[in-house]
């Protein structure tokens, strides 16, 4: 029995793909949305209907809720999956949303708002008995006031918008001397990404990790954890490599974590999936950071340990379906990891790289998941993240999944852009990474500067004259078309057996 | 043909040989047979030796996927002209997006690593930093203003 006529897909990448599979599997028809930009993206392809919301600019398409309200209305969708990012945190939205008689598969217009005011938040959180973290969150916005505020909780203070997330906004600042300029910049892009440039301040632990709890709750009030994740390997404040279990958690340490992740949903009022993120200091001790109320990025390395899938779990809470199961049933085994592939050049301090994409080839293999928002032929633009794809690994145990991760992202290949995947294969190759000696500074610390690849060895070159040669080689054009939807149609015996 | 890495070149020669191509390196000989296994992606043959690799031509760039990394080169084909990349003659515009902030003023002189410009894309603000030291010579940009990828916006004497 399907819980709903039709699912509206309110976002864009890899994650509006990864939510049309689970819709697919479960016999939901879906509808995707996309903006001038997108006509002819991946995520377009991966539902059964699509509908043109607005220009490529963000704010005019996947931002306007009313674009989104009226393609629900023209394509008879009754539930609206938000994704995440975007309009997936806004009360408003969820409001509209529900008063338009459709179900929106997340938490309600109240819960976004508790949660979405972190000053609330940590407010509510403190009351509940779940530490947070020393700093400011007060409604005076002034100058003066915020640097007293950051000369009282000392230095370093991180300064972060008190709506968003996903480290837009967010600034480190290490001294008195860089507060002012670290200040506007925040403002200016917290007002751009979240239309609202109050800030909170909070210090900086030193070598923190983070570690965060994935929480489900259901319309009887049954709360459940699906464990924690790490996420220390973050640069920019943007997660970049993910985990679970955390190395750092002893079983008596996970207990405690996690039973704060289930009292903070109980004290948020909480429906559906979301995730209590905590800062984990090198004693042990952990501090409330901030509650995401939708499905994270990193969502697949839960589902690859406790084998289940969170999109289906969000859309049966969201139909009214208590939970299938209690904390008891809840297994997990073995261990996943996930890199995020950014179109960005880590070698120009990140500078996003949008271009086409010529080439992308996934890697495949035991306990391998490739989830992505692009395919050869994909543009990527100025005008969104610069997310790609996910790279989820499975293991019998940490040393197991790292190595079928470094083995797979040695296989991943994607030209025409730049992407982090040098940086991600020094990370998973770097001593302290395999030691897991994580913290939030791991990259700056370790791998801020890459080495230079060196160009391809006299063999490679020979190879590139000889591809280049061959009778089909690829003009640019050729790669340009529809990708077969087979891969097999397209190869050659001799690959049979063969080639890796 | 000339393939070039960085600062790097090497003269490639292709000719069909008896079984497969024979292909030369800066004149050292290469006896391999490549089959193209799908658009883009190759198996190169040496013997028993099989290795995949992936390979696209856009335009004069080249670019590859050999052992787990990314190469880009450029071709330089006989009697043609050398891929001329503008000497590194100021700040150019990395990527597509808004100037935000302007720091640099005719005059200044600027030390390498210095914030120069702040260019917003793909939602966050991007520092753009003078490659060098030296003395600003122009500046074309001004805040709000939407600039392409490759364009001047510092000149540095």
């Amino acid at each position: 029995m399907s819980p709903f006529r039709k699912v509206l897909i309110a976002n864009r990448g890899e994650i509006a793909v990864r939510v049309a599979r689970t819709c697919r599997v479960m016999g939901l028809p879906t509808v995707a949305v996309f903006s001038e930009a997108d006509r002819d993206a991946l995520h377009v392809r991966a539902a059964d209907e699509a509908v043109p919301i607005g220009p490529a600019e963000a704010a005019r398409s996947y931002l306007s809720a009313d674009a989104i309200l009226e393609a629900a209305r023209r394509t008879e969708a009754d539930a609206v999956h938000p994704g995440y990012g975007f309009l997936s945190q806004s009360a408003d939205f969820a409001d509209a949303v529900a008063a338009a008689g459709l179900v929106f598969i997340g938490p309600p217009g109240p819960v976004h708002r508790r949660m979405g005011d972190k000053q609330g938040a940590r407010r509510l959180m403190a009351a509940s008995g779940v530490p947070v973290v020393p700093g400011y969150h007060g409604d005076d916005q002034q100058d003066a006031t915020l640097l007293a505020e950051a000369r009282r909780i000392g230095w370093p203070v991180l300064l972060k918008p008190s709506r968003g997330g996903g480290g837009k906004g967010m600034r480190a600042v290490a001294q008195e001397a860089d507060f002012a300029p670290a200040l506007a910049a925040s403002r200016r892009e917290a007002r751009a990404a979240f239309g609202d440039d109050v800030l909170v301040l909070e210090r900086l632990l030193e070598r923190p990790r983070h570690v965060e709890v994935q929480v489900l709750a259901d319309s009887e009030g049954c709360v459940v954890h699906l464990g924690e994740r790490e996420c220390s390997i973050q640069r920019r404040h943007q997660k970049v490599v993910e985990e679970t279990p955390s190395p750092a958690l002893t079983p008596a340490l996970r207990a405690s974590l996690c039973a704060a992740g289930v009292a903070a949903a109980r004290a948020a009022g909480y429906l559906n999936a979301g995730t209590v993120e905590f800062l984990l200091d090198s004693r042990g001790a952990f501090y409330f950071l901030e509650m995401n109320t939708r499905l994270q990025v990193e969502h697949p390395v839960t589902e690859m340990v406790t084998g289940l899938d969170l999109v289906r779990l969000q859309i049966e809470i969201a139909a009214g379906r208590p939970l299938p199961f209690a904390q008891e049933g809840v297994v997990a085994r073995g261990h996943a990891l996930e890199c995020r592939l950014y179109a960005e050049d880590p070698r120009k301090d990140d500078l996003p790289s949008p271009g086409l994409i010529l080439h992308l080839a996934p890697p495949e293999g035991p306990g391998v998941r490739f989830d992505s928002g692009v395919a050869a032929g994909s543009e990527v633009t100025v005008h969104y993240d610069p997310l790609l794809a996910k790279l989820v690994t499975f293991g019998g145990d940490r040393a197991e999944a790292v190595e079928r991760m470094a083995e797979a992202l040695s296989r991943t290949a994607v030209l025409g852009v730049v992407t982090n995947l040098m940086r991600l294969r020094a990370i998973l190759g770097h001593p302290a990474f395999r030691a897991a000696e994580l913290h939030t500074g791991f990259i700056e610390e370790h791998l801020d500067e890459l080495s230079p690849e060196g160009c391809p060895s006299a063999e490679a070159l020979a190879a590139v004259a000889a591809a280049l040669h061959h009778p089909t080689g690829r003009p640019r054009a050729a790669t340009n078309g529809p990708v077969a939807a087979d891969p097999w149609s397209s190869l050659g015996p001799w690959r049979l057996g063969e080639a890796s | 043909m000339r393939l070039v890495c960085g600062d790097e070149g090497h003269e490639v020669g292709v000719r069909p040989g008896r079984d497969g191509l024979e292909v030369t390196v800066d004149g050292h000989p290469f006896r391999l047979r490549v089959f193209e296994a799908a658009p883009g992606t190759f198996v190169l043959e040496d013997g028993a030796r099989r290795e995949t690799f992936h390979c696209v031509r856009d335009g004069d760039e080249v670019h590859l996927f050999w052992r787990g990394v990314v190469h880009r080169l450029t071709e330089e084909r006989e009697g043609g002209r050398a891929a001329h990349r503008p000497a590194a003659s100021g700040l150019v515009a990395p990527m597509p997006g808004k100037v935000i902030v302007v720091r640099a003023a005719p005059g200044q002189a600027v030390r390498k690593g210095d914030e120069l410009l702040v260019i917003e894309a793909m939602k966050m603000e991007n520092a753009l930093r003078a490659p060098r030291d030296g003395v600003v010579k122009s500046v074309a940009a001004k805040p709000g203003d939407m600039v392409g990828p490759g364009v001047v916006l510092v000149e540095l004497g």
